[in-house]
């Protein structure tokens, strides 16, 4: 009591202290963790991974983007968003639930919503809660997955295996020794493209010390310092899911569509694939398209038709929305406009410059797009 | 009314005074906090505070009813037009409602009266003559704010489940995830709600409780709280200030709609459990230190 009396001031310690306590925990729990694992090659968990065989598991996925896109109203969305489409920038969370190939479960976690993909055997509802709508599919038996209707990898799963494709003479696979993620001790493989001429600096994958799965995708860009895009899982079980989470069964009050019902307005079956920025498909261009360069500083340039031209449908590239609806090509058609125009001796044409990929289409309907700067993507061009 | 009410209140702190002193306290006493509670509940303004919280959900239900039909699928995400279908999203909407302003301007309010407002109306000097240090008079006002945050929020929501329930029926409730959940599994999470609310609601108090120490003007006292509210508010919308928002009090006080998924998301709600603890730790911590080192005069 007498000191408390002598040194009245001393007691602004106790709340500096919680604040400290406070600011330093987060760092703590992810810290403190020791792995214990021992010692992987890279060659070693890349085997790891293929021979992985985790039939289940459920778990909670953050995932988040900055590549470097316009954001507008219309692409993308907020934090909160629960579209499925929506994963292209900002930061969202997944659910998903596993129990072998037949039966899964995406949940995609809004501010105030929820889509969900449910998959139960030859069964696959879509839910969406912003209209309170579920569509029931029919898919073949031998579909190996459900996938989602987005541009870019929704699991770590998905974006490992597209990461690990990348790897080739150009590529140098190292370990950086292990990481914590969803607190399970994991290794990481650390991806890094042997040319300086690509946008992408780095891929780290975290496999976990156990399971062998991939917990978390990171790939950083030249231009940023955090991650340009991270999917990982924040919380993670490997114990077979409850079956409750795949038996869906549409609520009283609720719109139920059939979706293998061919009606105008039932939604689009999902895209076969999901596939990264950097890896285009070839299902809208008119013209087989050329490759310039190899590996990570491959650029592409093809040909748009002329109807898509019209509508600038496809015009960000591969970015996000490469759905064709009329919808999306008015809504390419707003973004283009914001571009930069860019001209040179190759021509002119709008220019968006992300964080892992550039892409360029011309006025005169072509487009090219690679993970590199600007200035290759017009090399190639002229050199066409 | 002010002079009344001062009369009053200096009567009632006198009550109290001899109450304490007449019995030796036990080591761990209620006496100060029932009275403390008996204060609070007995102050016109509050009561009338307290009419106002339940207003609000009778408004909203009422509402609903009478425009109810072809709302739907116009924005089906909200509470509000889910409240048609299933009674118990009347309490939910209310308490979105209320917890961005009427609830914390209710425990902003609160807060205000507890130092600041004695030491305004001159009680808090005869406060401190009853053999009760200050450390434990801090805790028994914080404890009477919880009960406080508590009682507002359970108002809200007993008084919205209840209009809900008889103007619109309860049954199975749709979650998010689009499946149903039972009624009573629905009750049970809208109450999970109302004590998450109280959680966030009580760590504002112990602001509210440390601004009150710092001033003799309970209305100073009051606009602070709102202020630091509104403007939380205000930040957490704004996308570009994202790593300012976990420090946020309110950052994750909507969250509670992770409750209605199938099964429920629990990381936001225990993070927003952690936040508002962190901040009752703090702020109680901070008017601690300033509270028990401070001269009392008035």
């Amino acid at each position: 009591m007498s000191f408390w009396s002598t040194h009245p001031k001393v007691r602004w310690m106790a709340p500096v202290a919680a604040v400290a306590v406070v600011a330093v925990t987060p760092y703590a729990v992810s810290a403190s963790a020791d792995s214990g694992l021992p010692s992987r090659t890279a060659a070693q968990l890349l085997a790891d991974v293929q021979r992985s065989d985790v039939a289940t598991m459920s778990g909670t996925i953050v995932e988040s983007a900055n590549l470097g896109l316009p954001s507008l109203p219309g692409i993308g969305g907020s934090n909160g968003s629960a579209d499925l489409t929506s994963l292209v920038s900002g930061s969202h969370t997944l659910r998903i639930w596993v129990d072998g190939p037949d039966r899964q479960r995406l949940a995609v976690v809004g501010d105030r919503g929820e889509s969900d993909l449910i998959r139960n055997g030859t069964t696959l509802w879509t839910w969406s809660s912003a209209t309170k709508t579920a569509t029931k599919r029919t898919i073949d038996a031998g579909d190996k997955k459900a996938s989602t209707p987005t541009a870019l990898p929704t699991t770590p799963q998905d974006a490992a295996g597209e990461a690990l494709k990348a790897i080739d003479p150009t590529t140098t696979v190292t370990t950086s020794g292990t990481a914590t993620v969803a607190g399970r001790a994991a290794y990481e493989l650390v991806l890094t493209p042997k040319t300086k001429a690509t946008r992408v600096a780095q891929v780290r994958i975290a496999i976990d010390g156990v399971k062998h799965v991939p917990l978390r995708v990171q790939v950083y860009s030249t231009q940023l310092a955090k991650p340009a895009f991270e999917v990982g899982f924040t919380a993670v079980d490997f114990g077979k899911p409850d079956a409750r989470q795949f038996a869906f069964t549409p609520a009283p009050g609720t719109t139920v569509k059939d979706g293998n019902a061919p009606t105008a307005d039932s939604p689009k079956a999902p895209a076969p694939t999901t596939k990264p920025p950097t890896k285009p498909s070839t299902k809208e261009l008119a013209d087989k398209p050329t490759v310039v360069g190899t590996g990570w500083s491959t650029v592409v340039v093809a040909k748009l038709p002329a109807d898509a031209l019209a509508g600038l449908t496809g015009a960000a590239g591969k970015a996000p929305t490469d759905k064709g609806s009329d919808q999306s090509s008015a809504q390419m058609g707003a973004i283009l406009k914001l571009l930069p125009k860019v001209s040179g001796a190759w021509g002119s044409g709008h220019l968006l410059s992300g964080t892992l990929f550039s892409a360029v289409l011309t006025d005169d309907g072509r487009v090219a797009i690679g993970a590199v700067a600007p200035a290759q993507l017009y090399a190639a061009l002229a050199a066409r | 009314m002010s002079v009344a009410e001062k009369g009053v209140e200096q009567g009632e702190v006198g009550t109290r005074h001899t109450g304490s002193t007449a019995t030796r306290p036990r080591a761990v006493s209620t006496r100060l906090l029932r009275s403390e509670l008996g204060l609070i509940m007995g102050r016109r303004r509050n009561q009338m505070g307290m009419l106002v919280l339940a207003a609000l959900p009778v408004v909203l239900a009422v509402a609903v009813k009478l425009t109810a039909p072809n709302r739907e699928g116009h924005d089906a995400g909200d509470f509000l037009v889910q409240a048609t279908a299933n009674g118990l999203f009347v309490p939910l909407a209310a308490l979105t409602l209320e917890m961005t302003l009427f609830l914390p301007m209710a425990i902003a309010m609160l807060s205000g009266d507890a130092i600041a407002g004695e030491a305004n109306l001159g009680t808090l000097r005869y406060l401190l003559t009853v053999p009760v240090n200050r450390t434990r008079l801090l805790a028994v006002k914080y404890a009477s704010l919880v009960i406080g945050a508590l009682i507002g929020v359970t108002i809200v929501t007993v008084v919205g489940a209840v209009v809900g329930i008889a103007l619109f029926g309860a049954g199975p409730m749709l979650t998010l995830s689009g499946v149903q959940i039972g009624v009573w599994s629905a009750v049970g999470r809208v109450a999970l709600v109302a004590l998450y609310c109280a959680a966030g609601i009580a760590a504002l108090g112990a602001v509210g409780l440390f601004v009150s120490t710092l001033t003799e003007q309970p209305m100073a006292a009051t606009v602070t709280v709102m202020i630091v509210t509104i403007v939380s508010w205000i930040l957490l919308g704004v996308n570009q200030l994202a790593f300012l928002h976990p420090w946020l009090i309110v950052d994750h006080w909507m969250s509670f709609s992770d409750l209605f998924r199938e099964p429920p998301l629990w990381s936001n709600l225990l993070q927003g459990l952690g936040q508002d603890l962190a901040y009752a730790v703090v702020f109680w911590l901070a008017a601690w230190a300033r509270f028990t080192s401070k001269d009392i005069t008035s």
